[in-house]
């Protein structure tokens, strides 16, 4: 198999882009995925109540939203050292994966955050 | 109409922070209570070797290409021979195990279990929350909605001028209900938590698991190109070497 895991980091090269095939390996790629689920929820719940803490309604909330995903990707981007390709199989894996599941947890955020310093 | 209603500290003390909490420890409680009550059933033997038949064509399937060609091929008309193959189920039988699956007490009890542990509190913590929390502003959520969704989310509310913004405590129930699964699989470990529609899923599609699965692995099988993905291996391996001993 030619994926190796570096204990050092918390990602796994799941895949070598030298040989003709490429292969990948299942439980590295799937770990890596995890970790990037992780990462966008408790990114979300935090941005989430940082626009509520600094009053965002409407519109300006949704794109701090995407803002915040934005540097979240860039920085799981940064961790893997720029080469995605030994890490994750695809381009959109790092950049679209979660972005739907993150938005519920920051609108719930961003409303409890909201409330409780503006409202009340 | 943005008039901003100041409204009540002790809403804020006595409804949207009790919910959320009960809320977390309902999913919780949840957790560890299936946890507990997953019965150790006793495999069926016949059911484990099909089981693990399917995961070793999987397996052939997943590393066909690091084998040579010959072996591959004989490895696949091991399994997907016509007369003694591992993979051929003949029709009759195949109509057999569905049916079992379904009369299995045991099975029906256990999906039965799963499902009810995933309903029951959510309509328990509904009915609560309808109960006392009703009839009067609970939240604003922070961006405008049509009016179109004013009747779902404004429920115990009377007025029709107030802003849609304004919602009622069932809307923070539901908001709670969807956000909350991201916390969960923070503080519960693996996402087991709240997955409601994935495992309802997966809970039908297990009594059909043996007799469909095996012909959907042979059709696997038969489908699959063999390309040999290591004949370039010795130059790789001469490159290798040749790095290290410099």
């Amino acid at each position: 198999m030619a994926g190796h895991s570096d204990s050092s980091s918390s990602e796994k090269k799941s895949g070598e882009a030298m040989t003709d095939v490429p292969t990948f390996s299942a439980e590295n790629l799937q770990n890596n995925m995890k970790v990037i689920y992780y990462s966008r929820t408790f990114m979300s719940i935090t941005g989430g109540v940082i626009a509520g803490i600094f009053g965002f309604t409407g519109f300006v909330g949704f794109i701090f939203y995407f803002l915040v995903m934005t540097i979240t990707s860039i920085g799981l981007i940064a961790k893997a050292k720029f080469s995605v390709h030994s890490y994750f199989d695809s381009w959109n894996r790092i950049i679209l994966d979660g972005l739907m599941g993150g938005l519920m947890s920051f609108v719930l955020f961003w409303t409890f955050a909201y409330d409780i310093v503006h409202i009340f | 109409m943005a008039e901003d209603l100041v409204l009540d500290t002790a809403i804020r003390d006595w409804v949207l922070i009790p919910l959320s909490v009960v809320m977390v420890l309902i999913g919780i409680l949840r957790y560890f209570v299936s946890k507990l009550m997953r019965s150790s059933q006793v495999p069926d033997p016949k059911i484990v070797k099909e089981g693990q038949v399917i995961v070793r064509a999987r397996n052939l399937r997943a590393g066909a290409n690091f084998i040579p060609p010959k072996s591959f091929r004989s490895r696949r008309v091991y399994f997907s021979n016509e007369e003694n193959g591992l993979l051929f189920v003949p029709k009759g039988q195949a109509q057999n195990a569905q049916a079992q699956m379904f009369s299995d007490p045991n099975m029906a009890m256990d999906m039965m279990k799963k499902n009810l542990s995933m309903i029951i509190p959510q309509t328990l913590t509904f009915a609560w929350v309808n109960f006392f929390f009703s009839g009067f502003v609970a939240a604003k959520i922070p961006f405008p909605l049509t009016q179109r969704f004013r009747s779902m989310l404004q429920n115990g509310i009377d007025l029709s001028t107030v802003d849609v913004s304004y919602v009622s405590s069932r809307s923070w129930y539901f908001l709670n209900l969807f956000g909350l699964r991201g916390l969960f699989s923070l503080i519960l470990g693996e996402e087991n938590a709240m997955d409601d529609t994935q495992r309802m899923m997966q809970m039908s599609g297990f009594g059909f698991d043996p007799a469909k699965s095996l012909s959907a692995e042979k059709d696997g099988l038969d489908i699959i190109q063999h390309e040999w993905a290591l004949p370039k291996f010795e130059h790789r391996a001469e490159e290798v070497l040749k790095k290290l001993i410099r």
